[in-house]
């Protein structure tokens, strides 16, 4: 084989160090624990809830008009407001201006329309979610969220049947939740029930190159242990960077997507590049090390 | 189960052949009945007022409309000019022939029909609220929580009055959530009905009094029907100005149940009269209450003291700054009394928990993006795999299967009416993602020149794939049920493109695979 001499090569410095590989990830998932209990204590929730998931009002008004002066008027009668704007991405022209708030649609509806514009049917869309049913939605997303994450592990550890292996998927689906949500919060990102969704699909997305790579280094006569693993890390890349594809132009190539469509594709985005990390750098260290130790070369 | 080639010419594995025959019965599925519909031609009736003299011709819901008067109709521009152009000078009775894919209506009319048109759907496909517009409430008892049987009994008693109100493009689902909460969804397609607040989150509890004794209530216990659409018995009587506007009244015939108009009887035969300068009148008048408040007082003529009449008028009025305004306030409130009068009132007070109104503008430009992102992201993977494995059938035939995933998703979708929201699409997506990912596993194991029979590495990327797709049903299953199943289309997709994917396209996949590396 002409890629011997290379594989050779690799081969010693990787067998070096790849007890170091998972400190970075560890250290990252460790800090995002951290932060994460500090802004429970301040925060008293692990998120910025939104307002589908805190109660309130959404309204979005279509158009490239005047924000300005809506904003500084909507600011001074309600003290809990957020404005975002969605903008074509070519033009830079305004598509619609997003208004969150914990008001009623209609207190909300008068304090608009007392700036002068004209609320219709064909220019706004307003989404209104009681407090109670959001608290109960946040819940519910949440006991769904831990539920799934309890069925994940039992496929994993049916799948596997070994405690090390299976042990060391799940922590990387755990911290493929954990790094996104830390640093959601650290930028300010508001949480809608779409997000909390989309945090259930990382749980189901993000194990599969874990998966791949437990499966490849654990069957035997395929080569070397590092070339099995070299193979994985190859196709598994692979695999990330086609997701990245797939979510990535939501965000720099088309403007003017449902919010919780951009919401989705988001946490999908930053939980495939934590996943990255904690396959490839703290799985890898993991397996190596669990199959070093029981002679699996 | 590969068959060999014979000759040049590849056989196809019967695998692929399942993969085509699906996609096939995909397209079937996905295509508008008749086929004919795609050239766009006419315009389809979405809903039709009852009782209206186009409804009375023989037009329905449904149906297309292909002429008007001999014009033809391809659009709903075209529909609007004709009808306009009809209208415009004809004040009096005007002759109708409207021409529909397989029948002619001819009626006479003094005013534009009461339809609600749509262009003709190009596909089978339906989208959700958010990408179509229209409204959604979930509904729920204040105060008291009920079980699914009474929710049911509450979709009945609304279902009835937005079909009384002429609302026909509606869904009501009784929906449960994870903590075991019963709620009523509503959903409106389309433009969102002015009072919907008001249809469906008021109890409409009717009272007709005489003092404080209840002579009559909603519903039909008491009320053997109600005068609506005829203008002998049911219309605006007139118009006034009044102090800061305009006023109008109106008035409709109702007719009481035999058992009603006996205690009707028996409570005014106790009652003295009243002499005004209007006439002789009882001393106490009838008094209407809507939900608890007083929508009206009638005076009641000495005539009917003590008699048995099933016969009742009801009065009230409109209001507003313009007599047009005041005109369709009272319009509106009859409308709504009447419904009220049919239905009867519900058991309990009601709460909208959640209400969400899309401009159907922006919902259109929602769907027009996520178009275009979608190509896009097929061009990108395209791109990537190419320059991956420089294989153009290869990279054609991960294209084509994620295109086979998304299409058949999408015709499972048409075929149980699943409304395909923001998050359903999301889902399809996703779910292609995972799809592409099992793709390139198979592709690595195949490609691999070691010493194991390719049939044995296929199997092997199969247990990597199956062990993906598992985790996959596993993490999106509780989605289901939380939050009221309003992200149940996320978990729905996403469960349903993998499954395809497993069941369908990789194994054509991979025997795809088999031909391009024979």
């Amino acid at each position: 084989m002409e890629i011997q001499p290379i594989e050779q090569k690799k081969k010693s410095w990787f067998d070096k160090w790849y007890k170091f590989f998972p400190v970075v990830p560890v250290l990252i998932l460790i800090i995002s624990l951290v932060y994460l209990g500090f802004f429970f204590k301040q925060q008293g929730d692990f998120i910025y809830k939104d307002v589908s998931l805190s109660g309130g009002t959404t309204i979005t008004l279509k158009g490239d008009f005047d924000s300005e002066k809506l904003e500084s008027s909507l600011k001074q009668k309600f003290s809990d407001i957020n404005f975002r704007k969605l903008t074509d991405i070519t033009t830079r022209k305004q598509i619609a201006l997003i208004i969150e708030s914990p008001a009623t649609a209609e207190e909300l509806k008068a304090a608009i329309e007392d700036t002068g514009f004209k609320i219709t049917d064909e220019n706004s869309s307003i989404e209104f979610t009681g407090s109670t049913l959001s608290k109960g939605f946040y819940r519910q997303l949440i006991i769904a969220l831990i539920i799934s994450f309890v069925l994940m592990s039992i496929v994993i550890f049916v799948l596997f049947k070994t405690f090390v292996p299976s042990f060391a998927v799940i922590l990387s689906a755990f911290s493929d939740i954990v790094m996104p949500l830390a640093l959601l919060d650290f930028l300010g990102v508001r949480i809608s029930t779409a997000g909390i969704a989309a945090f259930l699909m990382l749980v189901g997305y993000s194990v599969d190159t874990d998966i791949l790579l437990v499966t490849r280094a654990l069957k035997k006569g395929e080569g070397s242990l590092n070339q099995r693993i070299h193979r994985a890390f190859k196709t598994g890349i692979l695999m990330t960077i086609t997701t990245l594809a797939a979510v990535l132009p939501a965000f720099f190539l088309i403007s003017g997507l449902p919010d919780s469509f951009r919401q989705i594709f988001l946490i999908i985005a930053v939980g495939s590049f934590a996943d990255i990390i904690n396959t490839w750098l703290t799985n890898v260290g993991i397996i190596k090390w669990y199959c070093e130790k029981k002679g699996i070369k | 189960m590969v068959l060999r080639k014979e000759g040049n010419k590849m056989k196809l594995t019967l695998r692929i052949w399942i993969l085509i025959f699906v996609l096939l019965l995909s397209l079937l599925t996905i295509l508008p009945w008749p086929p004919t519909n795609l050239l766009g031609k006419g315009v389809v009736i979405k809903s039709i007022e009852q009782n209206s003299s186009a409804f009375e011709a023989g037009l329905r819901q449904g149906m297309i409309i292909k002429e008007i008067n001999s014009k033809p109709i391809n659009t709903l521009e075209d529909y609007s000019n004709a009808v306009s152009e009809i209208f415009a000078e004809q004040k009096n009775l005007t002759k109708l022939t409207i021409k529909t894919s397989d029948n002619e209506f001819i009626f006479l009319t003094n005013k534009t029909p009461e339809l609600t048109l749509g262009s003709l759907p190009k596909t089978k496909l339906k989208t959700g609220l958010d990408l179509s517009g229209g409204a959604r409430a979930l509904v729920k008892p204040a105060n008291i929580s009920v079980s699914s049987a009474e929710i049911n009994d509450l979709i009945a008693i609304t279902n009835e009055r937005f079909n009384v109100y002429g609302i026909s493009d509606i869904s009501l689902r009784a929906v449960r959530d994870l903590e075991g909460n019963n709620y009523m969804l509503v959903e409106v397609a389309g433009a969102t009905p002015t009072d919907l607040n008001e249809l469906v989150s008021k109890q409409g509890k009717f009272e007709a009094k005489i003092g404080n004794e209840t002579v009559f209530i909603g519903g039909k216990e008491d009320i053997a029907s109600v005068c609506r659409n005829d203008a002998t018995c049911a219309g605006i009587e007139s118009c006034f100005q009044i102090q800061g506007g305009e006023a109008c009244r109106f008035r409709f015939v109702i007719y009481l149940s035999e058992e009603a108009a006996k205690k009707h009887a028996d409570i005014t035969s106790k009652l003295g009269t009243n002499v005004t300068e209007q006439g002789r009148y009882l001393e106490k008048k009838l008094d209407l209450y809507l939900d608890d408040n007083l929508v009206d007082s009638l005076l009641i003529s000495e005539d009917l003291k003590g008699r048995v009449t099933t016969q009742i008028q009801i009065q009230g009025s409109g209001t507003g700054a313009t007599r047009q305004d005041a005109l369709n306030d009272a319009k509106q409130s009859m409308q709504k009394l009447q419904t009220i009068l049919i239905t009867g009132s519900l058991p309990y007070k009601l709460e909208i928990v959640k209400l969400d109104t899309i401009s159907p503008v922006l919902g259109k430009e929602f769907a027009k993006n996520i178009i275009i992102l979608g190509f896009l992201v097929f061009l990108i993977i395209s791109v990537i795999l190419f320059i991956k494995y420089r294989k153009i059938k290869i990279t054609l035939s991960v294209v084509l299967t994620m295109f086979s995933e998304a299409f058949i998703t999408l015709a499972i979708a048409a075929l149980i009416r699943w409304n395909l929201d923001a998050p359903s699409i999301a889902g399809i997506i996703a779910g292609m993602g995972t799809g592409v990912n099992d793709q390139i596993v198979i592709i690595d194991e195949s490609i691999s020149n070691l010493n194991i029979s390719l049939k044995e590495r296929i199997k092997r990327a199969f247990f990597i794939i199956l062990g993906a797709f598992f985790t996959i049903i596993a993490a999106m299953l509780p989605l289901f049920w939380a939050g009221a199943g309003l992200l149940r289309g996320f978990a729905l997709t996403t469960i349903l493109t993998v499954s395809i994917g497993i069941l369908i396209t990789r194994p054509a996949f991979a025997d795809i695979l088999k031909k391009i590396q024979q």
